[in-house]
């Protein structure tokens, strides 16, 4: 489904050369799940940017179902992203005006496609938070916020997951949570690429893959 | 609601009082704009009915000042010059006119009670004809030896309808018969009195400053104009047109300056707008990052942060209008203190128009200032706003 080969990115911060990445290959295959380990600064967030075409690699391609998405266009990434993929971040991004059912609607508006009572309320009770739907950010716990980024990462039906530490910011029981969601969403065919620093979490996954120095260090 | 209207209300309501200030900023110069344009409009309107109502159509004056003549004949400013007793008898000669009457302004010393007297001779049936608006306690003078008096000379000397204004050198008690209500204008300053008295008064037996004149045809007026003033040396003739335009130039000039600080207060206004949207975009730039990430274009971005701007000018531009409509009074009671020759009655009502064109001036205004902002939003790149 992704298949990522000798991807480097590099960047200046300041007077530095940052390689972030240095030539990492990588597949991952439709309906799984996969775990993104390594230690800070390891490259992981700049990895799953690349891959949710997000960043653009310096060297390298990004392929999705067959298409190089390294070298489209602004306007067919944008697409893209749209059509086939859905972002998670640790620190939620919730938009702090809009209610949990506005939260969740929000990319139907930029896929000019209609935001439905019942798609909503579908997703809301596939995290739980159906009861939660007219509540705004601010009146949320954290595992309900969590969950309402992720029903907001499903709306638009993409094909893969990408979340960025889902559950950083959680304690155990939401983080748990957390995981069984995604774990239910890759029952259902959804392919999950998830960040974590949590090593119980990632030993769960189907696969593991260590980044360290901007490499592929180690898959389990 | 649509969805992007939605999201650019919530945003902008999230910082209440910062949108409620930069929205009174806007308010506050589409406010002064629609009130100007409306003054303008007003004004002329006014100047228009005031000189319609007067029934006069031009004024026999000393040769000089059109400016002074237009002063005299709605506010009654004193000009140090005469006519010729003699014109008014050419006057009555003169075939086409229905009517002349002669207006006598002048300063008369008043030693026993230490000040110096306004007098405003006319044929009071005249005068209650060019100030239909004046409200009278009292009545009208009907007697030679009755006046009408401004409001402020009656305040100053504590004076009531039928009280004696003064004695004049002949003996003669002058008796007030009325006394006029507050006009905020050089008005509230003078004695009015019948033209035969004041001319008594005065010492100068048909004597006046100007006269106004009536025409039996007004198309005939420029054959009439022309055949008196060749006959008659040392006067001049200013219609009614002509004095209208000499009030309006005199205005024009003010409203010009006023339009120019309304202009830049506007600009002021639109910087404000401009402000206020960059910081929110550069304190959104997380959530700006979050919503390309889960499909937003640029275009999108640049889109909301636009419609926010809309709103804020919108908003703006009817709070600004409503207020300055509903404040009309207020700020004619200001034009009348700081303006001369303001014409009587309405000077600002609410033209569609006028509010039409202020709004959408202030749209196109907040679109402009809008404009940076919205392509600054455009632009962020995702992975940095995301990363902080």
């Amino acid at each position: 489904m992704i298949e990522l080969k000798g991807i480097e990115k590099h960047y200046r911060r300041g007077a530095e050369d940052v390689r972030a990445l240095r030539g990492v290959d990588l597949s991952v295959d439709k309906k799984e799940l996969l775990a993104i380990t390594g230690p800070s600064g390891a490259g992981k967030t700049t990895l799953l940017h690349i891959l949710g075409c997000l960043d653009q690699p310096t060297h390298g391609e990004v392929i999705i179902d067959g298409v190089d998405a390294s070298r489209m266009p602004e306007a067919e990434v944008v697409k893209l992203r749209r059509d086939k993929i859905g972002f998670v971040f640790q620190q939620f991004y919730l938009i702090p005006g809009l209610s949990v059912y506005d939260n969740i609607a929000l990319p139907l508006l930029f896929s000019k496609k209609p935001a439905t009572p019942e798609k909503i309320t579908h997703l809301a009770q596939m995290v739980g938070l159906e009861h939660r739907l007219d509540h705004v950010p601010s009146q949320l716990s954290g595992g309900e916020m969590q969950r309402t980024a992720i029903a907001r990462g499903l709306v638009n039906e993409p094909e893969i997951l990408l979340a960025d530490e889902p559950t950083g910011n959680l304690d155990s029981e939401n983080s748990e949570k957390i995981f069984g969601i995604l774990r239910s969403l890759r029952n259902n065919g959804l392919t999950i690429i998830m960040i974590t620093h949590n090593p119980e979490l990632a030993a769960r996954a189907d696969r593991t893959v260590h980044i360290k120095d901007g490499l592929v260090h180690k898959e389990e | 609601m649509n969805g992007y209207l939605k999201l650019a209300v919530k945003n902008l309501l999230r910082h209440r009082i910062r949108s409620s200030l930069t929205m009174l900023g806007i308010a506050a110069s589409v406010g002064v704009l629609f009130s100007v344009l409306s003054f303008n409009s007003g004004f002329n309107k006014g100047l228009a009915a005031e000189l319609e109502r007067t029934g006069l159509h031009f004024m026999v004056v000393p040769s000089g000042c059109a400016h002074e003549v237009a002063a005299l004949v709605l506010h009654g400013a004193v000009i140090p010059k005469f006519l010729d007793t003699g014109v008014m008898g050419h006057l009555q000669e003169t075939s086409g006119i229905a009517m002349a009457t002669p207006i006598l302004v002048a300063q008369q010393p008043n030693p026993e009670k230490e000040r110096i007297d306004l007098i405003y001779g006319v044929d009071m049936e005249v005068l209650s004809a060019i100030k239909p608006s004046w409200e009278i306690e009292g009545k009208i003078p009907t007697q030679d030896n009755e006046i009408l008096l401004g409001h402020e000379v009656a305040k100053h000397e504590g004076l009531k309808p039928g009280d004696v204004f003064t004695e004049t050198a002949d003996g003669t008690s002058l008796v007030i018969a009325g006394i006029v209500g507050l006009t905020g204008s050089q008005d509230d300053a003078f004695v009015y009195l019948p033209i035969q008295t004041a001319q008594r008064i005065l010492e100068r037996p048909g004597a006046a400053t100007a006269i106004g004149v009536k025409v039996t045809d007004p198309e005939r007026m420029s054959e009439i104009t022309d055949e008196l003033t060749s006959a008659v040396p040392g006067i001049q003739i200013v219609t009614m047109g002509e004095v209208m335009n000499s009030i309006s130039n005199l205005a024009a000039s003010a409203r010009a300056l006023s339009l120019a600080i309304v202009l830049i207060a506007v600009l002021i206004s639109a910087v404000g707008v401009m402000n206020s949207i960059l910081m929110s975009v550069f304190e959104r730039s997380q959530e700006i990052g979050m919503m390309r990430a889960v499909g937003a274009s640029r275009r999108d971005v640049f889109r909301i942060i636009l419609e926010e701007t809309t709103i804020l000018s919108l908003t703006g531009g009817v709070f600004g209008i409503a207020m300055a409509t509903l404040g009309s009074k207020l700020i004619e009671a200001f034009v009348r203190s700081v303006m001369p020759f303001v014409p009587t009655g309405s000077l600002i009502s609410f033209d569609p128009f006028l509010a039409l064109g202020s709004m959408l001036f202030i749209m196109v205004i907040g679109l402009f200032a809008g404009f940076y902002p919205a392509c600054k939003a455009s632009k962020i790149n995702p992975v940095e706003a995301i990363k902080g």
